[in-house]
């Protein structure tokens, strides 16, 4: 039992940590449908947002320019109001990835040899919008994605709002709303915060290192989560709310219904994790820049697997994220920079998993840091340079060391999650609604180390990645 | 001289309908108006019509008459600058007349944003234009329109105050004829950019 918990909790971690470099992000074109406008309203280039996209998004999706089929009471109360034309889009991915050293190719572990290198991902993602109106005041962005290394479609980032508006005395706006929603940040305005920062996508086929705190992805279309929040005169935002698990393809052991949730299942959330959030953004000439905070509090039973169940009692793990972020950007015709940076503090409390020997200490800490330049010309032609970084305490249970014989490469020789790097990515739109990226990602630690990181002679740099990407959405 | 008649012309025949403004709207017009120019219109052009990103212009004080026309080119998709096209021509889309009187009877009654100062010889370059034209390139007054303190007369706008970004992007959409306006299009063909630039930072520094 124990082991099978152990062994669950690290596939956890490792499964988390992907979720850092394969980020689906959106900008959907059924927006401009409904609204009439342009990308370059709401976007600098996609995804990334502009002061308007912002207030568009606080505001619920909803603005609309649309012809509208209504239905009213004889008391003239609005009953229906339905967007002459659905707002639907469709993404489409295409991907080219080469590693610089490829990967051992386990198919048969007694005659050593390479995998393929150069993966092309046809597509490497699909996904289906329903982006918009849905009633007054009522909003969604709601994302299926086909995944070819799961071969399989489900729900992406989703993002339900109810928002609505009160002109002050002063003439200035206070927006409030509510957002149900399925990865935390992904309700969030700026693209500073996890689920909507850059990298915006990566290759699936890169090696993805082991550690990553919650808020960064490790939850993402596991929770379901009831924030609300408001923002006064577009520039103070404050935030509240909280998740839950409502994990996808987990069934009850006994009736094999949907819930609840038992022992098969790893990592549920014990009771509400609280979400948070404030950020303050001024805007002058044509600057705008923000800074903020925003943190989560989660509690998680380690469970088990179908193979191995555990059951959901005794001590849970907790994390406490708490992170700083700050957003820069100057949008004019010609020329439009984006600076943006984020830091994530983790303290974890491993009980749980610490009881089942899990992990090798009680209580580990995380730290991930990311930056990045973003330059445009005329929303034409960009690039992009980032750094990023995660450290934290030792644990070589946690980042555990290639078993004997085996070979390494999501492993960590010193116990260590230390993993540094930079990306640089360039960028062509022929069409506002169409990218092609080239971008490359290196590494100077992963997993811990520079050289022979893994305990196998892999060195970190073996895991740089050139991404080539079609990105197109309509 | 031709464009300085054809100029005195429209003048005239501007301060001829301006008393033909629009009805003012009423209470409920008026709030919903007041909640569009706010949480709608706002984001741009800031909540009493005072942008403060260049790129979006100034509405407070504008004329109702020229806002109005405006954005009934915006809905009529007649207006052609490019922003017309990736942003007003779908916000203006669903405004019903009655909307676009309250909306400039909203902005009109607002309070002028105030004025920016510039580079003294480049304001005095554009002052220069601006109150007597070009008459070697048979580019008129400006205030012969829009008025000796840039206030506008009629349906002509007012240009005291505007974004000097936002007038020079006007002048060239003019020229190009992308924003198909016969009579500015006679003014800008003809200016040089420099001047542009001048006259653009002087509208501004006016009050």
């Amino acid at each position: 039992m124990q082991s099978a918990s152990a062994t669950a909790f690290r596939w956890w971690v490792a499964f988390g940590a992907l979720f850092i470099f394969m980020r689906p992000a959106a900008a959907v074109p059924s927006f401009a449908r409904q609204t009439g406008m342009a990308c370059e309203a709401c976007h600098t280039v996609f995804p990334e947002l502009t002061h308007f996209g912002r207030l568009f998004k606080a505001n619920g999706y909803i603005l609309d320019n649309v012809k509208q089929v209504q239905d009213v009471s004889a008391k003239k109360e609005q009953l229906l109001e339905l967007a002459g034309i659905p707002p639907l889009s469709i993404m489409l991915e295409i991907s080219y990835t080469q590693l610089k050293h490829p990967l051992p190719d386990l198919a048969n572990v007694d005659v050593p040899g390479e995998a393929q290198n150069g993966t092309v991902g046809f597509p490497q993602q699909f996904s289906l919008f329903y982006a918009g109106k849905i009633a007054p005041h009522v909003g969604a962005f709601i994302q299926a994605t086909y995944d070819n290394a799961g071969g399989t479609f489900s729900i992406d980032n989703t993002d339900l709002r109810f928002a609505d508006m009160l002109v002050l005395p002063d003439d200035h706006s206070l927006i409030y709303g509510v957002s149900l929603n399925n990865n935390p940040t992904v309700q969030d305005l700026w693209n500073s915060t996890p689920a909507f920062g850059f990298p915006y996508t990566t290759s699936n086929a890169l090696v993805s290192p082991l550690a990553a705190t919650q808020i960064d992805g490790s939850l993402a279309q596991d929770v379901a989560g009831l924030t609300a929040y408001v923002f006064w005169n577009e520039s103070l935002y404050a935030e509240v709310g909280g998740y839950r698990s409502a994990k996808q393809g987990a069934a009850n052991s006994l009736t094999g219904a949907a819930g609840p949730l038992d022992g098969t299942t790893s990592n549920v959330i014990s009771g509400v994790s609280p979400y948070w959030r404030l950020a303050y953004e001024h805007n002058w000439g044509s600057h705008s820049i923000e800074a903020g905070l925003y943190g989560l509090d989660v509690k998680l039973l380690p469970g088990g697997s179908p193979s191995a169940p555990y059951p959901l009692v005794g001590p849970y793990n907790r994390f406490k994220d708490i992170a700083e972020d700050i957003q820069y950007q100057y949008i004019a015709d010609e020329h439009l920079v984006t600076v943006t940076g984020t830091r994530i503090h983790e303290s974890m409390n491993l009980a749980g998993s610490f009881a089942s020997g899990a992990v090798a200490n009680p209580s580990n800490n995380l730290t991930t840091t990311r930056m990045w330049v973003t330059y445009y010309y005329r929303r034409r032609i960009g690039a992009t340079a980032g750094f990023f970084q995660t450290t934290g305490s030792s644990d070589p249970t946690l980042y555990p060391a290639a078993a004997s014989g085996a070979a390494g490469v999501i492993t960590s020789a010193n116990g260590l999650p230390t993993t540094r790097g930079w990306i640089a990515e360039a960028d062509y739109l022929p069409w506002l609604n169409t990218k092609l990226s080239l971008q490359y990602t290196g590494y100077t630690r992963f997993n811990g180390g520079s050289s022979n990181y893994d305990g196998v002679g892999r060195s970190a740099s073996a895991n740089n990645t050139l991404f080539l990407l079609l990105w197109f959405a309509y | 001289m031709c464009y300085v008649l054809r100029v005195c012309i429209v003048v005239l025949l501007g301060l001829w309908f301006a008393d033909s403004r629009a009805d003012e709207p009423d209470p409920a017009a008026h709030a919903y108006a007041r909640r569009l120019a706010v949480g709608v219109c706002g984001p741009c052009h800031g909540p009493h019509g005072s942008s403060v990103q260049p790129k979006f212009p100034h509405l407070a004080a504008q004329n109702a008459n020229y806002l109005i026309a405006q954005l009934k080119n915006f809905r009529g998709q007649t207006r052609g600058d490019p922003d017309a096209i990736s942003y007003m021509w779908g916000m203006a889309g669903p405004l019903t007349d009655e909307t676009i009187d309250a909306l400039a009877a909203y902005y009109s009654s607002q309070k002028a944003v105030s004025s920016r100062v510039a580079d003294a010889t480049e304001l005095a370059r554009g002052r220069e234009i601006y109150a007597n034209g070009v008459p070697s390139d048979g580019v008129p007054a400006c205030a012969a329109c829009h008025g000796p303190d840039g206030h506008g007369l009629g349906d002509f706008p007012r240009l005291a105050g505007q974004h000097s970004q936002y007038v020079l992007k006007q002048l060239s959409s003019f020229k190009s004829n992308m924003r198909n306006v016969a009579v500015m299009h006679g003014v800008a063909q003809t200016l040089r950019v420099t001047q542009m630039r001048a006259v653009a930072a002087y509208v501004e520094s006016l009050e």
